[in-house]
């Protein structure tokens, strides 16, 4: 990238909030190796930094510093964005329940934009947000979902605290934008994979029933490996004219779920899997959906119709606007990303 | 129409809400919480009129009959106060209160006002909890129970609690005079107190310490390992609460002076334990086929329950407020008696006071040995 094609010097401060997370390590490789050498990673106190510290130690030049705070905390937060330039906010609250979703992305994000108000001269806050706040429901099967499709306008339907949560944080981060003048990107990685993700993405299929069920078929996965999706974090936050855009985050030549299982079971880890067609899941979650309702939450609303549709009705997806915006390419193609997290899944057992 | 209000909106407020909206005759007026965001999604969720920051604004403009305080325990005293003295009636979460002083207090106001008050002691109104008192109440004891255990675990390995908990120093749990035990043990003992009467001979006495597991990741602060008796003279009653042992129980035995009852919260079984031994070797023939008849009727009955749509996880929590709705509305009595209450206060002070002279004592003497070592 041409240097006047970004906003800031290689020599100025970046925040990585979530920098000990499995985007986040890379998210500081990424810059390290991009030749951003002042960072500041603000960490869990309790975190574990084993991998952070294995980037670090690999860039022995850098002014690093890694700062234990809680985003719940407005005092850490304060500190946390003293004299930063960029803050790439990747900390996400992945809970089971709406309140502790929402306490850890939501009322977290909100923090850090009030210090950065108070604190001034930030020039992006890179807002990491998930293809979770989608929705299909409009969408034809097979039809692209791009970012200008709308996102999800009956979150407490879907039953998805995540989703629930980070819709609620993108329209925040756009709210402060619009009173306080804070330049932004949102960023929407669809399913992030590569090494430390053990779980196959809930896009191929769920094992909740004790046995797995492929409800992907021949879908397209919106699939992005962790380098790739981290250099996109960090064009986004690094480069001119794209305030207040929104970009999703896949790689290239998208593999169909069901080739996706064959090679995760070839390569990765084998079981036994049944396929289940989407005409026939979209109506155990119509069935579910009702029960639950009939049955006064005797069994939660956990599998539903929207949640069905945006999971498994199958879209196909771009980079296009990444791409032409940001100058983004996936450096890691397919085949090697694929051989990198089997190898790691076969390892982990 | 009983109007209601939930204050504080974290984990527990969603189960609050959830339940309400299946309780016919009432409805949720207003939902606050100090961080209004969380107000917010909460009161988007459930749909309620408004939403708000401030205790006052919600007396104001919701004007509720009833508020439900879902805060973090240290709160519970203070708005427990705040709205009985404004007139409405009351539900707390467990812990009731942090200390019996407060507990007394509150329960002295709402008997002053006339109002209703409650704690939410909801694994006390289980179907197996109900099925237990009902068999308890027709005599199948033989009389009071002599002796009683309770076992209340936790499994710490549920990353949804523990990993804020044990990441957080400054969580709100570690600041609570009975740390991780105080917001975990009411349920347990709960149900011991709801059979003790003799409040004036009552001792406790009360053993904790940090399990291994707790060690091995550098905890040294939390209690998660306690074992303790206690003794109203007439009965009996263990307590165990564990976050290692497994399986991971929720438990009540009751030994009567004729019969005994097994009441399994997890499982929701009722089993009956029968006093009277058979002849010879029909004693090892018999009775392992009685239970077997038992189990196999309990998750028939379960299983009637799931059909007919009445096995709600949050069966017992709906229960005791639908009870609590009909003290206020019909004047009925409180779904716990408020002895019962304070008798939980009660032994839970005396547990973490027994608990921190213990590990004072035991600072004092490292310190001793110390400066002992020094000299």
């Amino acid at each position: 990238m041409k240097e006047n094609n970004r906003i800031i010097d290689r020599n100025e401060l970046i925040l990585i909030t979530g920098s000990n997370g499995f985007i986040g390590t890379r998210v500081v490789d990424a810059l390290l190796r991009s030749g951003f050498s002042n960072l500041r990673c603000l960490v869990r106190p309790s975190g574990n930094l084993a991998d952070l510290q294995a980037v670090l130690d690999a860039a022995p030049g850098a002014r690093v510093e890694i700062m234990p705070g809680n985003l719940l905390s407005r005092e850490d937060c304060a500190n946390a964005v003293k004299g930063v330039a960029v803050i790439l906010h990747l900390a996400a609250g992945i809970e089971k329940t709406f309140p502790g979703s929402f306490m850890n992305s939501v009322v977290a994000t909100r923090n850090l934009l009030d210090a950065v108000v108070d604190g001034g001269s930030l020039r992006r806050f890179v807002n990491v947000s998930s293809f979770a706040v989608y929705s299909n429901w409009n969408l034809r099967s097979g039809a692209l979902l791009d970012e200008e499709c709308e996102t999800e306008s009956r979150p407490v339907e879907r039953a998805e605290p995540y989703a629930f949560a980070k819709l609620k944080q993108d329209q925040l981060v756009i709210e402060y934008s619009q009173k306080f003048g804070i330049p932004y990107v949102i960023l929407r990685p669809g399913a992030v994979y590569g090494p430390r993700a053990r779980q196959l993405t809930g896009r191929v299929g769920i094992d909740t029933f004790g046995i797995f069920l492929h409800l992907g078929g021949s879908n397209q996965i919106p699939l992005t490996y962790v380098d790739n999706c981290a250099q996109a974090i960090v064009l986004a936050g690094i480069t001119s004219g794209v305030d207040g855009e929104v970009f999703n985050v896949v790689d290239d030549n998208l593999p169909s779920s069901r080739k996706f299982l064959r090679m995760y079971k070839k390569h990765g880890k084998s079981f036994r899997s049944i396929y289940v067609p989407y005409w026939l899941f979209y109506c155990l979650s119509w069935i579910w959906e009702n029960y639950s309702k009939r049955s006064k939450g005797q069994l939660p609303p956990v599998f539903n119709r929207r949640r069905c549709a945006i999971y498994w009705k199958g879209n196909k997806y771009s980079n296009n606007k990444l791409k032409e915006r940001v100058g983004w390419r996936p450096a890691v193609p397919f085949a090697e990303a694929s051989k990198r997290y089997f190898e790691f899944v076969r390892r982990a057992g | 129409m009983l109007r209601v209000a939930i204050v504080g909106c974290g984990k527990i407020a969603d189960q609050h809400a959830e339940q309400i909206a299946y309780i016919p005759g009432c409805t949720i007026v207003g939902v606050c919480d100090r961080e209004e965001l969380m107000a917010k999604q909460l009161q988007e969720r459930v749909n309620a009129p408004m939403y708000c920051s401030s205790v006052e604004d919600l007396l104001e403009k919701a004007k509720p009959d009833v508020v439900h305080i879902t805060t973090p325990p240290q709160g519970h005293y203070l708005l427990g106060k705040f709205f009985l003295e404004a007139g409405c009636h009351v539900y707390i979460e467990k812990p009731f209160t942090v200390t019996l002083a407060e507990a007394e207090e509150l329960i002295w106001l709402a008997e002053h006002k006339n109002l209703k008050l409650t704690a939410g002691h909801n694994a006390s109104f289980s179907h197996a909890a109900n099925r237990m008192r009902a068999l308890v109440a027709e005599g199948y004891l033989g009389g009071p129970p002599v002796h009683l255990e309770s076992y209340y675990c936790y499994e710490l390995g549920d990353a949804g609690y523990a990993k804020p908990l044990l990441a957080d120093r400054g969580h709100w749990v570690r600041s609570l005079p009975g740390g991780l035990l105080q917001n975990n043990i009411s349920h347990g003992i709960s149900k011991i107190a709801e059979f003790l009467n003799n409040d004036d001979r009552l001792e406790v006495v009360a053993r904790g310490f940090t399990s291994s597991f707790l060690k091995s990741l550098g905890e040294t602060e939390i209690v998660d390992e306690l074992r303790v008796i206690v003794n109203d003279g007439n009965t009996t009653a263990y307590f165990t609460f564990s976050s290692q042992m497994r399986p991971s129980l929720h438990q009540l035995r009751l030994y009567g002076p004729k019969n005994g009852l097994i009441v399994d919260e997890e499982k929701q079984t009722v089993i009956k334990l029968r006093g009277a031994r058979y002849k010879s070797y029909l004693e090892q023939f018999v009775p392992p086929w009685s239970f077997a008849k038992q189990y196999i009727a309990n998750s028939l009955g379960n299983m009637r329950k799931f059909l007919r749509s009445d096995f709600q996880a949050g069966y017992g929590m709906r229960t005791l407020m639908r009870r609590f709705y009909r003290s206020i509305a019909d004047g009925e009595p409180v779904p716990i008696p408020y002895k019962e209450i304070l008798r939980t206060a009660n032994i839970m002070e005396q547990i973490f006071s027994q608990l921190n002279s213990a590990q004072n004592s035991m600072a004092e003497g490292q310190t001793k040995a110390q400066l002992a070592h020094q000299e």
